[in-house]
């Protein structure tokens, strides 16, 4: 028999939903009465109510906070808040607004006029009845929200991928330390409550402004730090659901059938009824949710822990084999009975794969950093200095991106602490760094404006995929890694035993920024990235590899245990044109000029598309803004590429036919449509792709408002599309509406039957990333763009970029 | 030593059918006055009680408490091996690793002997407190399962509503609507058909179909069964035996 912990009395309640247990670990008695006689439901009001109330205050404190810091005296402010900071706990536990007024140490400059002002607000707040104070608030609210806005709007026209301003962290400071209510803590070094971090979603959730956020995520990760440092890393990970580093490839995102079959045995449901439920909450962990809440468990299972959810959420991720589904079930069934309140919502989205709370992981940096360098102040009791958190936030930013994984980071930043971390956590082979980005641009004079009096070098822009190949001789590991720092080794065998012929003999390790690029070794000509993308993913054997590949390399980042991030580009070139070798059909240089003139790129972006280029990358040749940048879009490489010189062709109108329900925001309406030609000759609308983007939300409801009034059960005779369920729109329509649409490429599909007749390839026509651009109310149905022009069009530019080449390719494996 | 001789396999067969529904393995703890179990289905939304009273079995010896830690699909399998008229004996030694199932014909010339491998559960015992019920319904426990299973087409919950005049059960689903109300009534001649209502105050409960469906798997075990209510807790569902009880305790659904 299990005694059950020693909780506080909050969470043993929960542990005795109706029963006791025998072993006398009784809540007293007077909460146990109320809950077994009645008051279970009248309970839970009180704390919806409860929670509320703690919001209300919350905006209370923040708005005090922002009013104080509109006054004039920065220094002032600063000290203002690090009292606050320093008594929060005091605020905490008991409770008392007026306690944030603390006034400033003796020490402080203070000009008396202000301390006076302080002194009457105080007393007019202390004195004013409830009602006034509403008022005040509100008042207040509506200063905070336009300071607010103001914040929010400077922050669009910086580059939203910068670290937090100084200004902006003096404004989060107080909020996130405030923000925080007791209800949330635990007590020290035992494990984080589930609940706990849920809470905190709660609220990240109901904000869309950013700064809230961070300052929401940076309070619950400085409380993790100061309770529970050991599960610091683990909270971060649920924060940003993911599982461990992205190189690892663990995953999560199971399919909503799963989930639901859990939900429904979990709290007796019929899979017909939340199938239901999903279809109009659009989200699974409402289902989930109300579900549970709705059928409450005999007995409570012990709280669910971070810790213990974490470790659950790998334990999936891993099963595989058989009946690993009905493992799955049994793993997710045995954490949704322990859920309470909002954590079968939080828990389902995660094992969704999706959290959806407007938390993308940059947010979650700048929330680590703030968290570190306050705790780290508060260690040595001293207030933390905004200077010191922007600067750590970019150490961290600069850290994270030249070693994406949290599992060494954060382990160093407890250690270490956050401002050594440049020290204790750099570049390593085999840990994939995050590839610098470049920017794209619509015209040369663009590129020569902004490299005007530079040096800067063109290189060709291959169209194949992104590898960061890793090798270090003295383990013998090589690695190559994806754009998304997944590992490739598997996918490129050819690649990894390639490496010894490249290499020279004073090269001992290295990391490469590389293009691969599919080879066609009988011409020795770059086939497209249309015939890349048919090599097998997995479980490469390299004898039996169909599309070859050679690795056009055009960077540098790491030679023989030193990191080059920092050298300029044409010494990392030189070096990687002395420590490598080209081999013919394996590895190459990319090939580049260090051009000036407009008439000079004009020529080499013409050369580099006849050379089955995508176009040109810019660079930065020489000098600091020469350095490597990792996870950047930096305006140090610029891409020119052809299609953006001469537009993205013409458009094509489209007949709907169909669409697909929609999810999350576009719950309620449709989230995507089934688009098909016309075939005059036939009299057939013919599919040709699906399409989802380019709606805004009026346009979305409205489509819905029209649309479903043309629903139909079957398709009609008249339509020609593929008959498998996969790929079956849920609801067909009756041909009405024309739309105007925009698409990257024409590529052949076997899914869609778009002038498969006239092509007679035995494959149909499908846009690559087509775009919404208007409804065409002046074209009727038959009007719409004809499989013929379809035809037309693709062949047209099959002959212009050489898909040809890779159709016929794929046609012949 | 645990040695346990009912007349008929026919009642243990019928609480194993009962229970295997909700729970897949459980203890079934022997002592000296009896055998009883307890164990909540995977969902913890449920709970079922079983009582078999030491004087319910024709011969009945256990020396010492023993936790039997059974499979009930594996028991069902060996229940099968024997006719509902055999004679049914448990048997089990001192710490032991297998249950002994012996069924002897009406004849008493067919013996047959099945011993089920016991596994280690490791499993909580949850206290029931005594609550005080609001109201106690005794009803045909045919007509119970009746009602629920009409039900079950028509939604996923039921709402038993009982007052001084009656008991409602209703449901309420997408494709409409439904209620069922019984009056007290007093059968002389069939006491067991009989439904009646003890009420210290009115009281309703909204509940998952699909589980009581679940409990009305022991409709067999009993003409008669009592449903006990009480606002806010779970509802206690009892088939009464000849000496012991089947229980099965349910949350109710919360309103939204």
């Amino acid at each position: 028999m299990n005694m059950a912990p020693p909780l506080h009395s909050g969470q043993q309640q929960s542990l005795n939903r109706f029963f006791t247990r025998p072993d006398g670990s009784k809540p007293p008695s007077k909460r146990q009465a109320t809950l077994f006689s009645s008051a279970g439901r009248s309970k839970k009001t009180a704390a919806i109510i409860d929670d509320s109330d703690s919001t209300i205050k919350l905006n209370g404190d923040d708005v005090e906070v922002k009013t104080e810091l509109n006054a004039d005296e920065v220094e002032d402010k600063a000290i203002d808040k690090t009292s606050q900071l320093s008594t929060s706990d005091d605020i905490k536990s008991e409770g008392d607004l007026d306690q944030m007024f603390i006034p400033s140490p003796p020490s402080s400059p203070v000009s008396t006029q202000e301390e006076e002002k302080m002194k009457k607000r105080r007393r007019s707040r202390s004195a004013s009845p409830t009602s006034d104070r509403k008022k005040q608030i509100k008042q207040e609210k509506s200063m905070k929200e336009e300071a607010e806005a103001v914040a929010s709007s400077d922050e669009d026209v910086l580059d939203k991928s910068s670290a937090l301003s100084e200004e902006e962290i003096i404004q989060e400071l107080p909020l996130a330390k405030i923000a925080f209510d007791n209800d949330s803590s635990w007590p020290r070094n035992s494990p984080v409550p589930y609940a706990a971090l849920c809470a905190t979603f709660e609220k990240i959730e109901a904000t869309t402004k950013r700064l809230e956020i961070i300052s929401y995520c940076s309070a619950f990760l400085f409380q993790v730090l100061d309770l529970s440092p050991s599960s610091f890393l683990t909270v971060v990970y649920l924060f940003i659901n993911r599982l461990g580093p992205d190189y690892e490839g663990v995953e999560i995102g199971l399919g909503e059938a799963i989930l639901m079959k859990a939900i429904g045995e979990c709290t007796g449901r019929s899979l017909a009824q939340i199938r239901a439920d999903y279809r109009t909450t659009g989200d699974l962990g409402t289902v989930a949710r109300d579900s549970r809440n709705n059928q409450p468990t005999m007995f409570k299972p012990k709280p669910l822990t971070a810790d213990g959810v974490f470790k659950n959420l790998k334990e999936i991720a891993k099963i595989t084999g058989s009946q690993s589904q009905a493992k799955k079930v049994g793993i997710i069934n045995k954490m949704l009975a322990a859920c309470q309140g909002n954590e079968a919502k939080y828990l389902v989205r995660s094992l969704e794969g999706k959290l959806r709370i407007h938390l993308a992981e940059k947010t979650v940096l700048s929330a680590i950093a703030q968290a570190a360098v306050s705790f780290e102040a508060k260690k040595t009791n001293k207030r933390p200095d905004p200077a010191n958190i922007v600067k750590a936030e970019e150490i961290l930013r600069a850290v994270y991106s030249e070693m994406p994984t949290y599992d060494l980071i954060i382990p160093a930043i407890i250690k270490d602490g956050i401002m050594k971390l440049r020290e204790s956590c750099q570049l390593t082979p085999c840990v994939p760094l995050k590839p610098m980005l470049a920017k794209p641009t619509k015209s040369i004079t663009e590129v020569l404006d902004r490299f005007s009096d530079q040096k800067f070098t063109c290189e060709y822009k291959y169209d194949g995929e992104r590898a960061q190949i890793h090798y270090v001789a003295e383990t013998g590991t090589t690695r190559v890694y994806s754009r998304n720092s997944e590992d490739m080794s598997a996918k490129y065998p050819d690649i990894v035993s390639a490496i010894p012929r490249f290499i020279t003999e004073q090269t001992t390790s290295f990391v490469l920024d590389c293009e691969a690029v599919a080879w066609d070794r009988e011409t020795n000509r770059i086939l497209p990235f249309q015939v890349l993308s048919t090599r097998k993913r997995k479980d490469v054997q390299e004898g039996s590899i169909k599309v070859r590949v050679c690795v056009f390399a055009f960077d540098l980042l790491y030679l023989n245990g030193r990191a080059l991030l920092r050298t300029s580009l044409s010494e990392r070139r030189e070096l990687l044109h002395s420590h490598f070798q080209e081999v013919e059909g394996e590895f190459s240089f990319a090939v580049y000029r260090d051009g000036s003139n407009v008439d000079e790129i004009q020529e080499f972006l013409d050369q580099s598309v006849k050379d089955s280029c995508e176009g040109l990358m810019v660079k930065m040749l020489d000098g600091e803004e020469s350095g490597y940048e990792p996870s950047k879009r930096s305006r140090n490489w610029l891409k020119l590429k052809k299609d953006y010189l001469t537009g993205v062709g013409d458009s094509l109108d489209l007949v709907v036919i169909g669409a697909f329900y929609g999810r999350g925001k576009r719950t309620n309406w449709y989230g995507a449509f089934l688009l098909a030609c016309y075939n005059p000759d036939t009299q057939e609308y013919e599919t040709i792709c699906k399409i989802g983007t380019g709606f805004s939300e009026e346009i979305l409801e409205s489509l819905h408002q029209s649309l479903s009034k043309t629903v139909i059960d079957q398709p009609r005779s008249y339509y020609s599309y593929a008959q498998s369920t996969a790929t079956a729109p849920d609801v067909w329509f009756e041909p009405t509406m024309v739309w105007e649409v925009l698409a990257a490429d024409l590529s052949l599909s076997p899914v869609y039957k778009a002038a498969l007749s006239e092509l007679g390839r035995g494959k149909g026509v499908s846009l690559r990333f087509p775009r919404f651009i208007r409804i065409r109310d002046d074209k009727a149905v038959e009007q719409a763009t004809s499989s013929e022009q379809v035809s037309e069009f693709y062949l047209a530019q099959a002959s212009a970029g050489g898909n040809q080449a890779a159709d016929e390719f794929a046609e012949d494996y | 030593m645990l040695e346990g001789k009912l007349e008929q396999a026919s009642l243990f067969k019928k609480i194993v059918d009962a229970v295997k529904e909700l729970v897949q393995d459980c203890n079934f703890d022997c002592s000296d006055s009896g055998i009883a179990l307890q164990a909540m289905d995977t969902s913890h939304v449920s709970l079922v009680s079983l009582l078999l009273n030491a004087d319910g079995f024709s011969e009945y010896r256990c020396d010492r408490n023993i936790a039997l830690g059974l499979n009930l699909t594996s028991l069902t399998k060996i229940l099968r091996c024997g006719n509902n008229e055999d004679m049914l004996t448990l048997e089990a030694q001192e710490n032991p690793d297998s249950l002994t199932v012996r069924f002897e014909n009406t004849q008493q010339d067919r013996m047959s002997e099945y011993a089920l491998k016991l596994m280690d559960i490791d499993q909580e015992h949850l206290g029931i407190p005594e609550t005080e019920y609001a109201a106690t319904i005794t009803l045909p426990s045919a007509e119970f399962q009746r009602i629920c299973r009409d039900m079950s087409a028509i939604s996923e919950s039921i709402t038993i509503e009982c007052t001084k005049a009656g008991v409602k059960f209703s449901c309420e689903g997408d494709i409409g609507n439904g209620s069922v109300t019984l009056k007290p009534s007093a059968s002389a001649d069939h006491p067991e058909a009989a439904t009646k209502i003890e009420l210290s105050e009115p009281v309703s409960l909204t509940l998952s179909t699909k589980y009581l469906l679940n409990f009305c798997k022991a409709t067999g075990l009993s003409p008669s069964v009592s449903l006990k209510l009480a606002d806010e807790n779970p509802i206690l569902v009892e088939y009464p035996l000849a000496s012991g009880h089947l229980r099965f305790y349910l949350a109710p659904k919360l309103d939204e």
